[in-house]
């Protein structure tokens, strides 16, 4: 399988290269033929790189330890979903991985462009191919998977056992899948600038892979912060970890193009900002993937022993170098007329909405190459931690929810102050008794009563919005409310499924404050039968469960949770210990609840398993956290539905627009 | 570029009061009421995680374990955050810090996000005022009467409410 492997990818960088060629030619000569062959080209290298994966999976599954790949990063007594994930686990693998989703989205691309955007489409594809060629380049001369070992041993060293979690097995997937769709919007943004077709086509043409990209960095960081929760045992889901950053970036950045490019389709202005940020994005990702494969900045993702950072540094230099040229060569053709009458409009609040995210992703940025930068100029390589984050962030974050209520409560081109006191009397009135009420509360933490009453400012402002809609239609077509409410969300999903993440983020938003701000922490050592009160719980300590298994041994403790004397639930943290990689780790036990998560690890325990050191966070809110990103999810799966409207508008634009190609959508994920 | 430096300046010196203000914003927290969790946030792990002391996942970590419980043997003691904290500087060096110092060169780090935040914003005042003062900005605000978003997508909804009912009958 290992020569099949190998052989799969250099046929597959071989069509690439092929593709790229093909489309040129087929675009710049006008021949069909040569662009339904670049087209099954990239088909085929899509078809290859499968199969290379195949051939991976087939033997990490079979614990084939001939292949050097596998012996590093599998083990017999693997648990066989843990196999499939050790797919992604090591370097060589996920960036096989990465190509793999790379060429299934370009083949995807290529098939929703088969008849529409001849003009970009094109060129769009020989930029994904490019990319394409640069991982196939790294995969078949650089950091090769299907390398084989001349000894081969007897057993394998493991998946490491951070990474033996269920989150683990669905957290570089999801962020894999956000990053490499990514690419799509870049090369239609890419394409256009190429080719000088400058208008919104190729927004529309990628406006739901931007959001599905932007569904699944979400969905991506999500995991990752639920997994650093469950497994890292501090309490906490957020570290400011240089790889974490790497991902948050091109989120931020990418929700700021989703919003920037409303104005674009509304007004036909920002051009350069649009094309700008989707570059940036695009970069980000690129930057993620040098950070965790160069070793330059040290990490807890770090991928150990990597030599690929010159590689990566090399063509992320060459996509920004490229780009911005592109970006300077036509930006006299980019200018439009711009239409702005007030700051209190919406596009106003959309412009400064942006200025805060990108703001934000470059505090991130700024932060995380900072000891880099320190130890170039004066020799000192610090640490920029959550200290520095937090504090820099923290204003900017309000700053921008703050905005998030402001946007859609006022109107496009100008508001009166008058209209705009009218709007925001309720939300304003319902963020002032909230703040109030948290102060009755004894809370006096500026930022903690700042932030709920912000808070609760924006939700009215989103509440005033589904009143309205909901109102309009009960008068108009006599619905009840809640049959209002279904249609109102159905029929317009793209406000509305907007309006949801809204709230989503609002929610998670008053998780990490509560969290942040609320967390109470007990460290305590107790004997079998003794009891320790954290909050209002107290945790009774009844023994140890040993178990011996040939992957990994473990101590499970018995806790008995009551409260006011009555019993609520029985925890069981653990120790683990990973035999083949002797690494210890920890399994910490969670009780989740709306108000509080009692939160318990089991820090030590002496060799009889009679006396137990307990480390016992009690974390307030922590659970709207996780709902806020249901509700984000589901808000997104929302904006994404096929709107019957938004089709019949689409195909009227196209009939219409006979020389125009920009309007042939009909493919879901498509448009 | 003078009209911009116009923005920018006071900007700038608002950006440089707020990240000073922040900078000794985390001493005064770490002296008002230490606590294991945050001063061992405030300390980076020597074991090469490059997480802070509190984040540290190692079970067996030979830096953070037992420097936690330094830490909370020194809280007991009645000692503050920030002397905590000295201590540790003093013994490791300013690597084991986990944030900047608000000294030197350390404090390009708190000013730059705020200078760049700023200086978007002037960039973003100085663009729009330009567009402001198009013929086209100008001409249509005399024509258009101002209406709140709400108003605005009031119209919008009865537009579409009204097309739906006559595509139901």
């Amino acid at each position: 399988m290992s020569q099949l492997g190998s052989l799969s990818l250099l046929l597959a960088l071989l069509l690439a290269v092929y593709s790229i060629a093909a489309n040129l030619y087929g675009a710049r000569q006008q021949r069909a033929d040569f662009l339904a062959s670049a087209r099954h080209a990239l088909w085929a290298t899509c078809a290859l790189v499968t199969l290379a994966v195949i051939a991976l999976w087939s033997g990490l599954l079979s614990s084939d330890f001939s292949l050097e790949y596998v012996a590093a990063y599998s083990s017999t007594t693997l648990p066989t979903p843990y196999k499939f994930a050790a797919l992604w686990g090591g370097q060589q693998g996920s960036l096989l991985f990465w190509t793999w989703l790379l060429s299934i989205f370009t083949s995807i691309a290529a098939f929703q462009n088969r008849r529409r955007n001849p003009e970009i489409a094109p060129y769009a594809a020989a930029v994904l191919a490019l990319v394409a060629i640069f991982f196939l380049g790294m995969l078949n001369f650089v950091t090769r998977p299907f390398d084989s070992l001349s000894l081969v041993p007897g057993e394998g060293t493991d998946l490491n056992p951070l990474l033996q979690n269920y989150w683990m097995a669905i957290h570089p997937p999801s962020l894999y899948t956000g990053y490499v769709s990514s690419t799509v919007p870049f090369a239609f943004g890419a394409a256009a600038l190429i080719t000088g077709k400058l208008d919104d086509s190729w927004i529309r043409s990628t406006r739901r892979w931007a959001i599905f990209s932007w569904f699944f960095l979400t969905l991506g960081n999500m995991f990752g912060a639920r997994w650093a929760y469950e497994v890292l045992g501090w309490g906490g889901y957020w570290a400011w970890d240089p790889v974490e950053n790497a991902a948050f970036m091109p989120w931020l950045v990418m929700t700021a193009y989703l919003h920037s490019v409303m104005i674009q389709e509304r007004k036909d202005m920002l051009k350069v900002w649009n094309l700008a940020l989707i570059g940036l994005a695009f970069a980000l990702t690129i930057f993620g993937t040098f950070i965790t494969r160069s070793g330059v900045i040290s990490s807890v993702h770090s991928f150990t022993q990597s030599g690929l950072g010159p590689y990566f540094l090399s063509f992320l230099i060459l996509v920004v170098v490229a780009y911005t040229g592109l970006l300077i060569f036509r930006s006299r053709d980019l200018r439009s007329p711009a239409e702005f009458e007030s700051y209190l409009s919406r596009e106003a609040a959309f412009l400064f909405n942006n200025l805060v995210l990108v703001g934000i992703a470059f505090a991130v940025f700024w932060g995380t190459i900072f000891p880099v930068l320190s130890e170039a100029v004066r020799g000192v390589k610090i640490t920029v931690g959550p200290p520095f984050f937090n504090q820099v962030n923290g204003p900017l974050a309000l700053a921008l929810i703050f905005l998030m209520g402001v946007g859609p409560l006022i109107a496009w081109r100008r508001t009166t102050p008058r209209n705009l006191i009218q709007s925001f009397a309720a939300p304003a009135t319902l963020g002032l008794a909230a703040g109030l009420l948290a102060f009755a509360f004894h809370i006096r933490a500026w930022y903690v009563l700042a932030a709920l009453s912000v808070a609760a400012f924006v939700m009215g402002t989103i509440i005033v919005e589904f009143r309205r809609g909901v109102s309009a239609r009960r008068h108009m077509i006599g619905e009840a409310p809640a049959t209002a409410l279904v249609n109102l969300v159905a029929k317009n999903n793209r406000r509305y499924g907007g309006y949801i993440i809204h709230i989503g983020v609002i929610v998670a938003f008053v998780g990490i404050v509560g969290s942040a701000f609320f967390k109470t922490e007990v460290k305590k050592t107790v004997s079998e039968g003794q009891s320790f009160a954290v909050g209002p719980y107290r945790l009774q300590y009844l023994g140890v469960l040993p178990i011996d298994t040939p992957h990994l041994e473990s101590a499970t403790a018995n806790l008995l949770v009551t409260r006011d004397g009555r019993e609520l639930a029985q925890m069981a943290p653990a120790k683990l210990f990973y035999k083949r990689q002797q690494q210890p780790a920890t399994k910490v036990a969670i009780r989740s609840t709306p108000f509080a998560d009692l939160y318990v690890v089991l820090a030590g325990l002496d060799d009889s398993g009679r006396q137990a050191t307990f480390e016992v966070f009690l974390t307030p809110l922590v659970f709207w956290l996780w709902g806020g990103g249901l509700l984000m999810v589901l808000g997104t799966v929302v904006v994404m539905w096929p709107n019957v409207r938004e089709r019949a508008a689409i195909a009227v634009a196209l009939h219409g627009a006979a020389d125009s190609q920009i309007a042939g959508e009909p493919a879901p994920g498509g448009d | 570029m003078k009209r911009l430096l116009f923005y920018a300046a006071p900007l700038g010196v608002l950006a440089l009061l707020f990240s000073f203000a922040l900078g000794g914003d985390l001493a005064v927290r770490a002296a008002e009421r230490p606590t294991l969790a945050t001063v061992s946030q405030g300390l980076t792990c020597q074991c090469g995680c490059g997480l802070t002391v509190a984040n540290c996942n190692h079970p067996t970590c030979s830096f953070s374990v037992p420097v936690r419980e330094q830490i909370e043997s020194m809280i007991g003691k009645g000692e503050s955050g920030a002397q905590i904290i000295a201590f540790y500087r003093q013994k490791y060096g300013e690597k084991v810090l986990s944030a900047p110092t608000t000294e030197g060169f350390n404090m390009v780090a708190w000013v730059m996000p705020f200078l760049v935040v700023a200086l978007g914003g002037a960039v973003i005042v100085y663009t729009a005022n330009r567009w402001r003062s198009l013929p086209a900005a100008r001409g249509t605000s005399a024509v258009q009467s101002p209406e709140s978003g709400a108003a605005q997508f009031d119209a919008e909804l009865k537009d579409r409410l009204a097309q739906e009912i006559r595509e139901r009958s």
